[in-house]
């Protein structure tokens, strides 16, 4: 079971990787074709905010963890130990009930979406928002499932911050 | 205000308290409030999708972090840590002042304070307390004040945050940092030089005359580099999101081709890395934009606008409540969720007090940048402790004086705005203070 998750989560790194790259190179795409060959392309721009939202968004679904996100934890830190169960359950099952309960006006948004498409590469734009899509789902099934592993007495994770020795 | 705002206000502070992470908190709260306040449930993500996917100038965030990590990675502040050796290294305390001047040098080129406690943090702290030379605790503290130059001087991604709310220029706010950052390191020199006499720090062998030429011309593409993107920014040539992408390639010509320090393993960890940092800051921006929606559509800036001109408080009184309430904040908070959540809710009140916005923010950034050196939470003490191992208590105990000295340097930008002021001013930037 874990290898089969690392090897994903690895993936995943890829894809993100890949998306950067693609952003990256289409700026400098954008400023060899305006300032060096004095023909500018104007598909260059809408690639690098489309790049920008899914490496956001797919980061977040599938790799951020608590550590990797920007957080408040001071009081978490200074929680012991049962205590800090019970913050870390019931932050992870508000955070699935308030999704849960906007996917499907969510859902709708991005679905009714399809018929508009993007202004240069004339890509659906339910295509390119389905990302924040993904992005709930995964949400709420990694909330529900930490929820399912506190509530079994699974281990919790060690606070980000630690004085070192 | 609104029982749903209060409410979603509450889900927010609860949400965090709890350590959940910032971004899902916000994003949680607006779903509060949209659910009590019977509106469309879809907004939030409508809000945040469309804010996003249609802002050219947060793509100069991703950009300037993947410069900075190719930097990293790069050599580049190995270099330049040997050339600002050569120069300044051969006073007494000359370690304190080269760590100084590193970070200047380095805040030319990366727009994150975090990023160069990173980059050399290691390194100088490890000469610094190499035979007991300088008290750990010391050489952390002035490593932490110093990188709190990096995001003043430009580029600056905190000044990108900004200008997102604000809708004031980045060129100018890049500008109106050069001045402030050259006295936060003028100022922290002189604490340096202070407590070099007073405790004694040694003087190191100096680099010998002949070899400072040689360890210029290694340092000096890295050297190269803040001058192209400044060149680039106000020569007219690009705009600051292009020369954000100039410097992320510059400094991949510098990691790869150049310096021969970087091979494709290592290209890939950079940009891991930097998706990993580009998303965690990206999807605080997002919470921002629906949580700014929010209190945009509950009209709290002019309430609180109103409620400022009731107090009839003149525009410097009115700065430094707000400093005073900001470095209450850095001492808790992170500085992006300071800039994109609650400076939105003072610009209004400025441009009702006729404070100049470019002022403003530069002002208000620094004082977010001190925040990131002061205890319980500052983010770059953190860092430090984690590269380290240095005690945090240690570096706490070292950082007052020099936290103390860079809030001298605030109060100075408060009191005297030509000090922000002067430098976009010669560039033709309009705006004064009064």
């Amino acid at each position: 079971m874990h290898r089969i998750l690392a090897w994903l989560r690895a993936r995943a790194d890829n894809v993100a990787v890949g998306l950067l790259t693609v952003m990256f190179i289409s700026f400098i795409v954008q400023i060899l074709s305006r300032y060096v060959l004095n023909a500018p392309v104007d598909w260059t721009l809408e690639l690098c905010l489309t790049t920008w939202l899914w490496v956001v968004f797919w980061e977040a679904a599938f790799l951020l963890d608590d550590r990797d996100h920007i957080r408040f934890d001071l009081l978490y830190v200074m929680a012991g130990h049962r205590m800090r169960r019970a913050l870390a359950l019931l932050a992870a099952l508000a955070i699935v009930v308030a999704f849960l309960v906007s996917l499907p006006a969510t859902w709708g948004y991005i679905s009714f979406e399809k018929i508009r498409h993007s202004d240069t590469l004339h890509i659906r734009l339910d295509y390119v928002f389905s990302i924040y899509g993904i992005f709930m789902l995964a949400t709420i099934a990694r909330y529900g499932l930490r929820i399912w592993r506190l509530a079994r007495g699974g281990k919790i994770e060690a606070p980000v911050v630690e004085e070192a020795p | 205000m609104s029982v749903s705002f209060a409410l979603c206000f509450v889900a927010l502070f609860v949400l965090a308290g709890m350590g959940a992470p910032i971004a899902l908190s916000m994003i949680g709260a607006a779903i509060v409030y949209l659910v009590v306040s019977g509106q469309d449930l879809s907004l939030a993500g409508e809000q945040i999708i469309q804010g996003l996917y249609g802002s050219f100038v947060i793509l100069a965030v991703p950009l300037f972090i993947i410069a900075g990590n190719l930097m990293n990675a790069g050599t580049v502040s190995e270099r330049l840590l040997a050339f600002c050796n050569a120069i300044v290294g051969r006073f007494r305390g000359g370690l304190g002042h080269v760590n100084v001047v590193v970070n200047i040098i380095l805040s030319g080129m990366s727009g994150s304070a975090v990023a160069d406690a990173a980059a050399i943090g290691k390194v100088i702290i490890e000469m610094m307390t190499k035979d007991g030379r300088y008290p750990a605790g010391y050489a952390a503290a002035i490593t932490a004040a110093a990188a709190t130059i990096g995001p003043i001087i430009p580029p600056s991604i905190p000044m990108v945050l900004y200008s997102l709310i604000s809708d004031a220029s980045i060129g100018y706010l890049f500008l109106g940092g050069v001045v402030p950052g050259l006295l936060m390191g003028l100022v922290l020199m002189l604490l340096n030089a202070r407590a070099a006499r007073t405790r004694n720090f040694p003087v190191e062998a100096p680099v010998p005359l002949r070899q400072v030429p040689r360890v210029t011309a290694r340092a000096f593409p890295a050297l190269l580099m803040p001058v192209i993107l400044l060149y680039g920014i106000y020569g007219g040539v690009t705009t600051p999101t292009e020369g954000a992408a100039l410097a992320a390639g510059y400094a991949l010509l510098l990691a790869g081709p150049i310096y021969r320090a970087l091979g494709w393993r290592g290209l890939y960890n950079v940009l891991s890395s930097s998706a990993r940092q580009t998303a965690s800051i990206g999807i605080v921006i997002g919470g921002a934009l629906i949580f700014n929606y929010i209190v945009a559509a509950e009209n709290i800036p002019a309430h609180m606008a109103a409620y400022l001109e009731g107090l009839h408080l003149n525009p410097l009184a009115f700065l430094i409540v707000v400093n005073l309430i900001l470095l209450f904040l850095g001492c808790l908070l992170d500085a992006s969720t300071i800039i994109l959540v609650v400076l939105p809710l003072f610009i209004p009140s400025c441009r009702a007090l006729g404070i100049d916005l470019v002022y403003f923010g530069v002002v208000a950034v620094v004082n977010c940048m001190i925040g990131l050196i002061t205890p319980p939470y500052g983010v770059v003490l953190f860092v430090i402790n984690g590269i380290t191992g240095i005690p945090l208590s240690t570096i706490i105990r070292e950082i007052w004086p020099f936290i103390g000295m860079l809030i001298v340097a605030l109060i100075l930008m408060i009191l005297f705005p030509e000090i922000v002021l002067w430098l976009p001013q010669q560039f033709g930037y309009k705006g004064t203070v009064g």
